[in-house]
């Protein structure tokens, strides 16, 4: 108490020592930058009052203050100086920028670090960049930025990458955790967020970053902090606009009309079948379906901010709308449309106590189409036959577009696939904050902070009647456009709303000792809870097959009661029973209940340093979850760091290295992405989860509901515990070149894994067990040069280098517990990724080839492969019994790669701006599962290279073609593992600033057009369309025709008031 | 001063933290969930998990296509050698210890023997310890009594000793527990289900697809059979043989829809459309039946009036199967469809098909060829096609085989139960045949033809070595256990394979 009374009277003595001598005097001057250029809207402020001004267009400044007083003049993204007036009448001044300033902070969980005294490993990018990439989603500028960071993008509009930080420690969610403003949110809330709106991206990498956030810092931390207003600062109002176009980079061979004919052809010939194009002269070229279903597809998008504050309140305003049309289909199909309104405000609502009230408002509509499966429409645009024509030719046929009297299931003409694909969604989310911040005595702050999420989607698909073709076997109208007996049209509606809040109260002191000794401490709780329900409808007969009366209340569809007449035996005489179904699904409805989520926590972390040369921060929390056992509810998590600034000891005296830090860190987080645990009863009919565990029985041709045990309880099913150690350096050479290094290795023990139930156990879906330990291990770097003091020609460039390697080290006791994953369907449905003990999370997982058998006496004198004729692929006998068996499947490639490298090159010439920037990713293989295979699909270009004899070729990939596969060429196999290595020029922007002499300056403060290439160019092996193919651990690197990224050509224009 | 405010402050902090601990308490029926602990409390409750123990009957209609593959009767077919693998390799005699469709068959019998063995764990009491009493619960507890039996009795011919527990669903703590029990045991057990059913069960016939007693003595009687306990057998198939079934005259129509459940259907598993199930990583776990879309004609179509509708061709009758009919015998046009015969003879449905790609035999099983108008949703997995398990003709069949190979033989009876089956199928009584066993045997390939029983047929009278080219005696009449079952719960495996 008497330190707290000592501090205000200091502080009131100070006010009227200011007061005391007041006699103001009128102050003139400029402030101006490092090249002599006026900075306009620079704020000055007499130090120890509210009293501000700022400079005007010229950097011109007028105030009235004390001859004694002192003036701080400030503006964002340079150094405050502070300058006593000492009587004089004109003051101008240079502000220099700040660059890897000393000055600088991050944002760590529950506060802020100066970045001189950070000991953990942090990764950061900058409103800058970002504004200079305009992602499309925040992921994107994450790529190849921040180190430690991999992101692999996906090309349908508005589609969430996958995100890894630091490797692939868990089987059972990988995503990390973003907080926006301090506030917990989901990696699926960044497609929510404007990036007109961000001032800086961190990325928490090590345990003593993340351990703060406890079980959700496992899979690391994205920190996202939105801009916000100063107090006392003149508004700016900027607008952004771009727009262009988009386009697909790469189409991927296959045969021609005539090509495809004789491979047919010669595929029946070879299992013993007739001629199927007698004349091949006749077909010509064909249609290529893929020029057919990609267009050419516009991307525009407007942002209007304004920011400023007085003296009790300052405010960021933004209003954004981006429109982004899908190459695939074309805008009418596929498109993500959002509009962004946001209002960040302070208030000052006394001297001590602030309020800080976030307010975000997102619109999303989009419409999409079939993706990632050989029947979607790009998967249909690559396996359907090319001797169709676009347009029906067939008289007295419905139908707009062309059929295959060939391909009568499962493939369809993309287009007419296209033209019947009919859906939309409509998602509204308000997410924010409230803060409250309490200045209980000098450096002693409370905060109370009410963070939610509020989010309402509705959506509708309509399946229309459709007629595929005269042979077709899934017509639902007939060819004279009559409805197929039995067959009805459906719209289906969904609309699903959730909310989630997390209410946290902690408080932050900060104190030193003797000057020397500094401790920043923060200790609080967090309550978080997160709950939803949906409810969807659909119903039958929709007027007119037209989605314009595509809605649950114009259709008519209606379900009727099946007629059974029972069975009688009278006098002997057996009258059998009989049934006439009625319809069950004219109109059916379904809610869900999304699982709440419950987390309960309270945490604490001190940073200590002494005179900013021995840094140590220990962190600490406890998290209990609503998911685990009744027996393992709470779990603690520690973590601590020291760092050795080496440059500021005394001994070391050097010009050259001006930063010389060395960081070490070791702690745990967590993992909780499970489910809670009871014994569940399950009612009513078929199961679409996993195990298909399904209910019901029909009695009397009329189905009757069952119910019956669903899952296994794990009373001491407990939190998934990852270790990491971290040992790192920052180090800075002449003020403009700096690296930064770091190694970590990551150990989770207690991995939440499907436990392998006994088949005798039956269909209950399988338990969750901590069962498993995985390990990773890797390396972060970045080297980064800036000249920014330069004059004329300013140049800055990074280098981002992220490796990890990964590894199942233990499922269960006996290695039985794995996963299959990578579904993909080529006549046999294939299961090619693994989650497995002894292997990378997600590897390839299938046979080796070994060339092509060539004659008989090579298949005699090989282990016996059933079926197997010369010109069939050769399979290796991997566990060596001399048979090739389901047993020698083993390894065949790595969807992850091995490392990653991001290279940004910035440079400003005069009034032009460039920027470049390039990615490659090395070591990752893809599996091409987008070939279906069926005898009648289309086939690819390296066919035409294929075994036709003994020594014509020796290729695995090019097998003999034939339609009876009796050696199963098609089966999971290293011929469809290409490496996906790539390097992409992701981004290029050129930009010139017009002189202000060319406008009216009153109006305008800055001027910039630029024009900018996304995807320019792609260098790679990969024979699919994209090497980047996200998705889930055992998704991604499975190309079942992934959506591919776009070529995006824009032209912007970025005006400042 | 300063105390006082530490006190308020432990305060607060206790209440936290005491919040915490309920704050993160899981209540399932916050997200309605019905758990264990809420269940078994009323008849309905009893009612429903006894339906639902009814459903893996449904999901074992790869067994009827396995019966018949594994034999002589038919083959895999398909679009090429790597269509339905796990088909071909049982066709083929190339069957691998990690055979899908194997694998499926044992784990949904488990399913179905867990989901009994819960509702007889919690019979006298449910888990809260209160007795639920209702009228008809012994006649509940007996039709799910002959479904484990029916589910013991599937496991114990395709796979010999199988791991046997009849008193709880299997729990965590049980896993890796529990090794395989000798043949004979579980042969005991599934006679003793058996017996208690036919106790329980009433002797009316209700005919909607509810078990009932006659079905019960059937299968029991099947299963002596099976021991070879003819005397046994002789008698219980009696029970039904003099039971309210007859033959029906047209043999064809004993497999449409409107002769589901009729005068000569003693058990048969009932599937419907009416859900428009889409499940391709559970085929067989809808209402409706998979195997039918798997005996249909590639490609069919023809005008309105064609009553078929196209499938996969990957279970197709065999020429050999074909050639086996006498002339005259009806049963030979209601088994192998020639669609090429169908086509030449009916020029006014303009009949299109694609020639089966694979081991092409031109003959599609009539007894489940798909039908327009049949199917719903994913039409591949919705049929509403019965499969008839035990018909008459069968219950005949076996009793005149139990009364020629009884100590005591009845060779009167046994001749007069099969002429009943010779005079329909040929519908005069012209065709009679003298009664052997032997004979018996190639009757009941020539009536039960795609049926599902021909491999245990020829397997249980020793006849599978000859008939079955690739079956290797001392190994191939049994299937092998799962290796995933025995990589999990250390079982043993079959000999030989």
């Amino acid at each position: 108490m008497k330190f707290t009374k000592a501090l205000i009277f200091c502080f009131f003595a100070t006010l009227f020592s200011v007061y005391g001598q007041a006699q103001d005097v009128s102050i003139n001057g400029k402030v101006i930058d490092e090249n002599g250029l006026p900075i306009p809207g620079a704020s000055i402020l007499i130090k120890g009052t509210s009293n501000s001004t700022a400079t005007d267009f010229d950097g011109n400044y007028q105030i009235k203050a004390s001859s004694s007083g002192t003036l701080v003049f400030s503006y964002l993204g340079y150094t405050s100086i502070q300058e006593a007036i000492n009587g004089r009448k004109n003051i101008t001044v240079k502000l220099k920028p700040a660059t890897q300033s000393l000055e600088e902070v991050v944002v760590v969980g529950y506060g802020t670090q100066k970045i001189t005294k950070v000991s953990g490993a942090i990764s950061t990018v900058k409103a800058a960049d970002i504004e200079k990439q305009k992602p499309l989603r925040v992921e994107e500028a994450l790529q190849g930025r921040a180190s430690g960071v991999s992101v692999i993008q996906n090309g349908s509009p508005g589609s969430k990458p996958t995100v890894l930080i630091r490797g692939i420690p868990s089987f059972s969610g990988t995503s990390p955790t973003v907080i926006i403003d301090g506030v917990p949110q989901t990696l699926d809330d960044l497609s929510a967020i404007n990036s007109a709106d961000i001032e800086s991206l961190n990325v928490l990498k090590d345990a003593s970053a993340t351990a703060i956030y406890g079980i959700k810092g496992g899979n690391g931390v994205i920190v996202v902090t939105t801009k916000s207003g100063k107090r006392d600062q003149k508004v700016e109002i900027t607008f952004n606009t771009y727009g262009g176009q988009q386009e697909v980079i790469k189409k991927i061979g296959v045969l021609n009309a005539t090509e495809y004919g004789a491979i047919i052809n010669e595929s029946s010939a070879a299992s013993g079948g007739p001629v199927i194009f007698p004349d091949l002269s006749t077909l010509g070229y064909g249609t290529n379906w893929q020029d057919e279903v990609f267009k050419t597809a516009g991307i525009s998008s407007h942002n209007l901010t304004a920011r400023g504050g007085g003296e009790k309140m300052s405010y960021f305003l933004s209003a954004g709308y981006l429109t982004q049309d899908g190459i695939v289909g074309g805008g009418d199909k596929s498109n993500f449309n959002r509009i962004n309104l946001t209002s960040n405000l302070n208030f000052e609502l006394s001297s001590k106590l602030k309020l800080v009230l976030n307010t975000s408002y997102v619109n999303i509509k989009n419409q999409g189409i079939a993706e990632n499966s050989f029947n979607s429409v790009l998967g249909s645009a690559l396996n359907f036959d090319p001797t169709v024509s676009v347009y029906n030719t067939i008289p007295n046929t419905i139908g707009t577009y062309g059929f295959s009297n060939l391909l009568k299931s499962e493939i369809f003409n993309p287009l007419t696939k296209l033209a019947n694909t009919y859906n939309e969604s409509n998602g509204n989310k308000l997410y924010g904050k409230i803060e409250l911040q309490y200045d209980l005595f000098k450096n002693m702050k409370l905060t109370s902070r009410f963070g939610y999420t509020k989010y309402d989607q509705v959506g509708k698909s309509f399946t229309p009647l459709v007629f595929y073709g005269p042979l077709n076997t899934e017509n639902t109208l007939n060819a004279d456009g009559t409805t197929v007996t039995g067959k009805h049209n459906s719209v289906n509606e969904f609309s699903n709303s959730n909310f989630d809040f997390t209410q946290e109260n902690f408080a932050n002191y900060n104190f030193n000792i003797n000057d020397s000794h500094n401790f920043d401490i923060v200790a609080g709780v967090s309550f978080s809870r997160s709950s939803g329900y949906g409810f969807n409808a659909s119903r039958e007969d929709v007027r007119d097959n037209s989605w314009a009366w595509a809605d649950i209340s114009a259709a008519t569809g209606v379900n009727t009661a099946g007629t059974y007449t029972a069975s009688t035996f009278v006098d002997g005489v057996y009258t059998p029973s009989t049934f006439v179904p009625g319809n069950t699904i004219g109109q059916i409805g379904s809610s869900y209940q999304n699982l709440t989520r419950k987390n309960a926590s309270y945490f604490g972390r001190i940073n200590y340093d002494y005179n900013d040369k021995y840094l140590a921060s220990f962190s600490a929390r406890r998290d209990g979850s609503i998911a685990f056992g009744t027996k393992n509810k709470f779990a603690n998590f520690y973590a601590g760091s020291m760092g050795w600034v080496v440059s500021k000891e005394e001994f070391f005296n050097s010009d050259f290295i001006s930063l010389l830090k060395i960081r070490g860190s070791y702690g745990t987080t967590g993992n909780e992405n499970v489910s809670p645990q009871y014994v569940s009863i399950s009612t009513g009919g078929p199961s679409y989860n996993q195990t298909a565990n399904s209910n019901g029985y029909t009695f009397g041709g009329t189905f009757t509901p069952g119910a019956t045990v669903n899952s296994f309880a794990n009373d001491v099913l407990r939190w998934e515990k990852q270790t990491q150690f971290n040992v790192g350096f920052d180090l800075s050479v002449l003020n403009n070149l700096s690296l930064t290094a770091d190694y970590f290795d990551k150990k989770v023990d207690g991995l939440l894994f499907i436990d392998a139930p006994p088949l005798m156990a039956g269909t209950s879906e399988p338990v969750a067990s901590n069962i498993g330990t995985t390990q990773s291990k890797g390396v972060d770097m970045m080297l980064s040069y800036s000249n920014s003091l330069a004059k004329i020609f300013k140049f800055n460039s990074s280098l981002t280098f992220t490796t990890s390697t990964n590894l199942v080290t233990a499922t269960n006791n006996d290695g039985t517990a794995l996963i299959n994953g990578g579904f993909y369907f080529n006549g046999l449905s294939q299961y090619p990724t693994r989650f497995e003990k002894g292997f990378s999370p997600g590897y390839f997982y299938g046979f080796q080839t070994a060339g092509l058998f060539q004659s008989f006496d090579e298949i005699a004198a090989s282990p016996t492969q059933t079926g197997a004729q010369p010109g069939d692929i050769k399979y290796v006998d991997v566990n060596g019994d001399g048979k090739i068996t389901d047993l020698d499947k083993t390894k065949i490639g790595d969807p992850f790669p091995k490392f990653t490298m991001g290279w940004n090159i910035g440079a400003e010439y005069k009034n032009f701006d460039l920027s470049v920037f390039t990615y490659a990713s090395v070591g990752n293989d893809v599996y091409r599962a987008y070939e279906r295979n069926a005898q009648y699909s289309n086939k690819f270009r390296n066919i035409l290279d294929r075994w036709t004899g003994q020594g014509t070729t020796n290729d695995a990939n090019n097998p003999r073609v034939t339609f009876s596969d009796t050696n199963s060429n098609a089966r999971v196999s290293d011929r469809y593992v290409e490496d996906g290595s790539f390097v992409k020029i992701k981004n290029v922007v050129l930009g010139y600033t017009i002189p202000s002499l060319w406008y009216q300056e009153k109006v305008f403060s800055k001027v910039r057009i630029y024009a900018q290439v996304k995807n320019l160019v792609t260098l790679t092996k990969y024979t699919g369309f994209d090497p980047e193919v996200p998705g889930g651990i055992l998704d991604t690197g499975v190309d079942r025709g992934n959506y591919p990224q776009a070529r995006t050509i824009l032209a912007g224009l970025d005006l400042k008031f | 001063m300063k105390n006082i405010k530490y006190i308020v402050g432990l305060i607060v902090l206790l209440s936290i933290f005491t919040g915490c601990e309920k704050w993160v308490d899981f209540d399932p029926h916050e997200e309605y969930a019905v758990t264990e602990a809420d269940y078994l409390r009323s008849e309905s409750d009893y009612q429903s998990m006894a339906v639902s123990c009814y459903s893996p009957l449904q999901w074992l209609n790869q067994l009827v296509v396995l019966g018949d593959i594994a034999s002589d009767n038919a083959v895999a077919g398909g679009e090429n050698a790597s269509d339905v693998a796990v088909l071909q390799q049982v066709d083929d005699y190339t069957t691998t210890t990690n055979n899908g469709l194997l694998e499926d068959l044992w784990k949904v019998s488990y399913e179905g023997i867990n989901r009994v063995n819960y509702l007889t764990q919690y019979k006298d009491l449910n888990i809260a310890g209160e007795a639920v009493d209702f009228a008809g619960k012994e006649e509940l507890y007996g039709e799910i009594k002959f479904l484990r039996a029916y589910y013991y009795f599937n496991l114990v011919r395709m796979f010999g000793d199988v791991p046997l527990f009849v008193d709880r669903k299997l729990g965590l703590s049980d896993f890796g527990t529990i090794q395989r029990s000798p043949k004979a045991d579980v042969y005991a057990q599934i006679e003793t289900d058996l017996m208690d059913a036919i106790n329980a069960l009433p002797s009316g016939n209700p005919k909607n697809g509810r078990v009932t007693k006659y079905a019960a003595q059937a299968l029991l009687g099947k299963v002596y059979l099976y021991q070879e306990k003819f005397t046994d057998a002789a008698s219980m198939l009696d029970n039904v043989v003099n039971g309210p079934f007859t033959l029906v005259d047209d043999f064809d129509s004993i497999f449409l829809l409107s002769g589901e459940n009729g005068s000569e259907s003693v058990f048969e598993v009932q599937y419907s459309n009416g859900f428009p199930y889409y499940n391709w990583g559970g085929t067989t776990r809808g209402q409706g039946n998979h195997a039918v879309q798997q005996c249909g004609v590639r490609g069919l179509s023809g005008t309105s009036a064609m009553p078929f509708a196209s499938g996969w061709s990957t279970n197709l009758p065999a020429q050999d199967l074909a050639a086996a009919y006498a002339d005259g015998d009806q049963r030979k046009e209601g088994t192998c469809f020639d669609v090429e015969a169908y086509k030449i003879a009916n020029p006014d449905l303009e009949v299109k098909y694609d020639v089966a790609p694979y081991k092409n035999t031109g003959l599609y099983n009539k007894k489940y060829l798909p039908r327009k108008g049949q199917t719903s949703g994913q039409v591949e997995l919705n049929y509403d096609n019965n499969q008839r398990i035990i018909r008459y003709s069968d219950v005949l069949l076996m009793a005149a085989e139990a009364y020629v190979r009884s100590s005591a033989p009845n060779v009167a009876k046994a001749q007069e139960y099969l002429n009943r089956v010779r005079d329909r199928a040929f519908g005069d009584d012209l065709h009679r045949v003298t009664v052997s066993k032997e004979v018996i045997w190639d009757e009941r390939r020539l009536e039960l033809a795609m049926e599902g029983d021909r491999f245990f047929d020829l397997v249980r009278t020793n006849q599978a070595a000859t008939k079955i080219t690739g079956f290797i005696v001392g190994k191939n009449e049994v299937f092998p256990i799962p290796q995933r079952e025995i990589d999990i719960s250390g079982i043993t495996q079959n000999p030989n394979w």
